[in-house]
């Protein structure tokens, strides 16, 4: 119900944000949990009207992002299951089936009475730690059948038990992951025991200029997946507009396979503090935000807490920062969408150009990098550009976290030079689980490896590009030799078509077309024109530009490579 | 500025986009979202083309044109893209052609004709979406629908009425209106835009449905006769049966640009309604008979005029209408002040 008090939190919202429409998205959201996790039709409306904007924005919205629950009604329990690429590598598909025998109810159903709703859910960003099941909005990780049992009686009492949290991980760089195994490695006072905030007081002293000249000779290349120089992104923006500057950090981390941005915000978030405040005095901005993915709500908590420690420790003199919560869809990781999400909007993405720098967040400058390239800042500042270089080598700098997941013994992500090999990569994963197949080594935009390729390959961009793949994200899936490719091929597309923004028609109806001749193969139904079919898709949205974004490529790429490489696969489904 | 489209040089203005350039020579690029009205969104991708020294296909409604400018619009990868797009459109939707509306004046049929798909080739799936029919006026059929978004533009900056929006996501993805309620439940006006502006058979008039192809239809440009503003419109008339079968804005008039209101584009059923009145009446002994107007007009100035003489122009007031021109509520109040002479004259056009 939206009483007074709701009232006035909505009011404050709309006055946190340069322009108020950004409110729209939390207030959906307090209005969805005052009203045991569903959005009514007649609160929608409510808050369009306090927000400001139409009742049809407002049902737009809270229709394009999977956490709403809008159209549909959910139990006082929500069991998300991850299903995605590393989950179903590892098991989460058997978690569904027990969950559903458990409880008596079909995937998207709900139990009679009223305490259950079981769903499947694309990448939670947990790949390390899979198979998760997200309740409401806690994530329970590692899951057995066994710690299921003793969370559905917990629940069943009325008690959310408290989370397991048992990652693995591993530096040899000691950089972004150096604070990782410390007790209270959140707080301000672990975080200048170990040498934090030495790099914002050194940038205090320096030039804007010459701070963008250092991140600019560091050559440090941006780790969100596309690998655009950080610096030279800087220098993109326009001189005097008479406009604010903003800087966003997109903590969308949503590409399957990728879990690396999190250790940072979860563990160290001054490291992203100190680095954004840096950043923004390199732009001559005065408010960032974090766009952070909306199932990482208590991630958001443990970041506004670390901004609130900032601010008292007199560490943001000249600059705020806003976390800003997204709400369900990885389209929003592409930087033009993300705006749009935080301008209120359907996150879909925009023509460019323009292009951010000159026209971003409510039309003025704007700069987006991802988390770990802004936490890889207070380095590059306290130690310098060169020592930044000492890591990797040329077009290829500095240290990078890999989010190893799937067939491996110890899924984690490991902070290494750029440059490791493969091979040293998995075996600080405690090595392959099972026979090799294939690897995914970029999340999963990218086209997958045979054994062979992935022999003599180093992982960073050059190498990847001349191994027939990319770096992206840095998020690396093993695939053992018990899946099959095109039931993966399937997953994969599935994640595509349900996360497809459904702005460019390609893109929407192309995911969805291959969803079905993929089901129609592997139906048994299936003719060799139907694989032709397919081809003609994915090698026509494969060319840049056929698609509005970069999404149509993202899906295009890697089930082109998975029918290519393992067309006996494919052509044996045909009976 | 000089620009060359396939090999062709052609004239063109800063401040257009390929497109532009290309339809005001007569090369047909397929476009199905871009409309004039509502600009470039860069979302069917059916107009991509190739520029020379630009990086992948470039969407030639966004592209705003060079100085030497090198575009190819038949290019393999272009038509690849384009027919890929179409073919995909057709798969996923109900165009029945041989019964929609639309064909003859459909873009989607335009496009399929030009890149030569004769039937879609990516149907994997049921087709089953809503069709809405409970307004008065509009047809939706969702069946039909590409989501282009030019109803959602026009419907929000063009008239600016705020009922249509986006819902949903992806293949999902529908227009909504307010919170997906049906159109006669929502706050539409039915004005129309959305149906004028609609490249497919998804937003149809109504009362036009099965009454004519429109190319057998006559067009007769005219202006409104509702109120005072002048639309500009087009009538499509059926010569055989001498029957107005639907009402059309016309583009680019300095009134209206296109646009009517709900009166304006679907109130014309008086023009032939039994009920009109074709000759003034003349009531005698409580009965009306029929009179000339020479007659009318002879009865009505003289009982003004023994009225006025009896008890004083005062007596008399008079009220003008919205629905004619200004140029006739002026004659009308001349005539009330000078001819009868009072001050007695008000117009409806009030709150």
């Amino acid at each position: 119900m939206i009483d007074q008090s709701m009232i006035d939190k909505i009011t404050e919202l709309k006055a946190k944000y340069p322009k108020k429409e950004s409110a729209l998205m939390p207030a959906l959201m307090l209005a969805q949990k005052a009203n045991s996790n569903n959005l009514s039709e007649e609160d929608m409306e409510k808050v369009a009207a306090l927000v400001g904007v139409t009742s049809g924005k407002a049902f737009g919205v809270a229709t394009y992002y999977s956490m709403y629950n809008a159209v549909k009604n959910v139990g006082k329990y929500h069991l998300q299951v991850d299903t995605n690429i590393p989950a179903t590598l590892m098991g989460a598909l058997k978690i569904v089936d027990y969950l559903e025998k458990k409880l008596g109810i079909k995937e998207g159903e709900t139990t009679k009475d009223g305490l259950f709703t079981l769903s499947t859910v694309e990448c939670l960003g947990s790949c390390g730690t899979c198979p998760v099941v997200q309740v409401n909005d806690v994530y329970y990780e590692n899951m057995t059948t066994e710690k299921l049992d003793s969370l559905i009686s917990s629940l069943q009492e009325g008690v959310m038990p408290v989370k397991e949290v048992n990652y693995n991980f591993g530096t040899e760089c000691n950089v972004l992951l150096k604070n990782r195994g410390l007790e209270n490695s959140t707080s301000i006072d672990t975080y200048i025991q170990t040498g934090g905030y030495k790099a914002l007081e050194k940038a205090m002293a320096m030039e804007p200029q010459a701070i963008t000249n250092e991140v600019r000779n560091s050559a440090i290349r941006g780790r969100g997946g596309a690998g655009f120089p950080a610096g030279v992104k800087w220098g993109f923006l326009p001189k005097n507009t008479g406009k604010p500057i903003y800087l966003i950090c997109n903590a969308d981390e949503g590409e399957p396979g990728t879990f690396k941005d999190r250790q940072i915000m979860e563990y160290d978030p001054h490291l992203l503090v100190e680095g954004m405040i840096i950043s923004a005095k390199a732009i001559d901005s005065n408010l960032g935000f974090i766009y952070i993915r909306g199932e990482f709500e208590w991630i958001a908590d443990i970041l506004e807490k670390a901004i609130e420690e900032a601010k008292v420790n007199n560490k943001m003199s000249d600059i705020d920062i806003i976390v800003h919560r997204g709400a369900g869809a990885y389209v929003c990781g592409e930087e033009t969408a993300l705006i749009e999400s935080i301008e209120g909007k359907r996150g879909q993405p925009r023509m460019k150009p323009p292009f951010p720098a000159v026209e971003g967040l409510y039309g003025c400058p704007t700069i987006v990098n991802n988390v770990e390239t802004l936490a890889s800042v207070p380095f590059i500042i306290d130690k310098g550009a060169e020592a930044f270089k000492a890591f990797g080598y040329e077009n290829n700098t500095g240290f990078k976290l890999f989010g190893i997941s799937g067939a491996v013994n110890k899924p984690g992500v490991y902070e290494y030079p750029m440059g490791i090999s493969f091979n040293k990569l998995i075996e600080a994963a405690g090595g392959v689980k099972g026979n090799l197949k294939a690897a995914i080594v970029g999340g999963l935009s990218v086209p997958i490896l045979k054994p062979e390729e992935l022999n003599n390959l180093n992982m960073d961009y050059d190498s990847c590009i001349k191994h027939g793949t990319g770096l992206g994200s840095g998020g690396i899936m093993v695939i053992s030799d018990e899946f099959s490719i095109p039931e993966l091929a399937l997953r994969t597309i599935q994640f595509y078509a349900h996360e497809s923004c459904g702005k460019c028609a390609p893109c929407k109806e192309g995911s969805h077309t291959i969803v079905m001749i993929l089901k129609k193969l592997l139906a048994g139904h299936g003719t060799i024109k139907d694989i032709a079919k397919l081809e003609e898709i994915v090698n026509t949205i494969n060319n840049v530009g056929s698609t509005l974004c970069p999404t149509g490529q993202a899906f295009a790429m890697p089930i082109k490579a998975m029918i290519e490489k393992f067309r006996d696969e494919f052509t044996r489904l045909i009976k | 500025m000089q620009i060359t489209i396939n090999g062709k040089s052609l004239e063109a203005k800063k401040g257009q986009n390929v497109l532009q350039v290309a339809i005001a020579n007569g090369i047909y690029i397929p476009h199905l979202c871009y409309h004039e009205k509502v600009g470039a969104a860069g979302k069917c991708r059916a107009c991509v083309v190739e520029i020379e020294g630009m990086r992948g296909l470039q969407t030639s409604c966004s592209v705003p044109v060079r100085e030497d400018m090198v575009v190819e619009t038949k290019a393999d990868t272009v038509l690849q893209a384009q027919r890929l797009v179409v073919d995909l459109m057709l798969s996923s939707g109900k165009h029945d052609c041989l019964s929609c509306e639309q064909s003859g004046h459909c873009e989607l049929q335009d496009a399929a004709y030009y890149l030569g798909i004769e039937r879609p080739t990516c149907q994997y799936g049921d087709i089953n979406r809503e069709v809405d029919e409970t307004s008065e006026f509009i047809k939706i059929d969702r069946n039909k629908c590409i989501s282009c978004g030019r109803c959602v533009a026009a419907c929000n900056n063009t008239v600016v009425n705020q009922v249509l929006d986006f819902g949903y996501r992806g293949h999902d993805t529908e227009i909504v209106f307010n919170t997906d309620k049906k159109m006669a439940e929502s706050t539409c006006v039915q004005c129309g835009e959305c149906s004028q502006i609609c490249p497919v058979g998804a937003i149809i008039d109504k009362h036009a449905i099965g009454l004519g192809r429109l190319w057998e239809l006559d067009k007769v440009e005219t202006v409104c006769p509702y109120c005072g503003v002048g639309c500009k419109l087009n009538l499509h008339i059926d010569r055989k049966s001498n029957k107005i079968v639907k009402v059309s804005g016309v583009e680019g008039s300095p009134t209206n640009d296109g646009m009517l209101c709900v009166k304006g584009r679907y109130g014309f059923d008086f023009v032939g309604h039994e009920d009109r009145l074709t000759t003034p009446l003349i009531k005698e002994d409580g009965q009306f008979r029929e009179a000339s107007w020479e007659e009318a007009i002879e009865l009505v100035a003289s009982k003004f005029t023994s009225i006025r003489d009896e008890y004083g122009a005062d007596t008399i007031m008079a009220l003008a209408s919205a629905k004619v021109t200004n140029e006739e509520n002026y004659t009308f109040q001349k005539l009330i002040r000078t001819g009868i002479g009072t001050n007695n004259i008000d117009h409806c056009a009030r709150l």
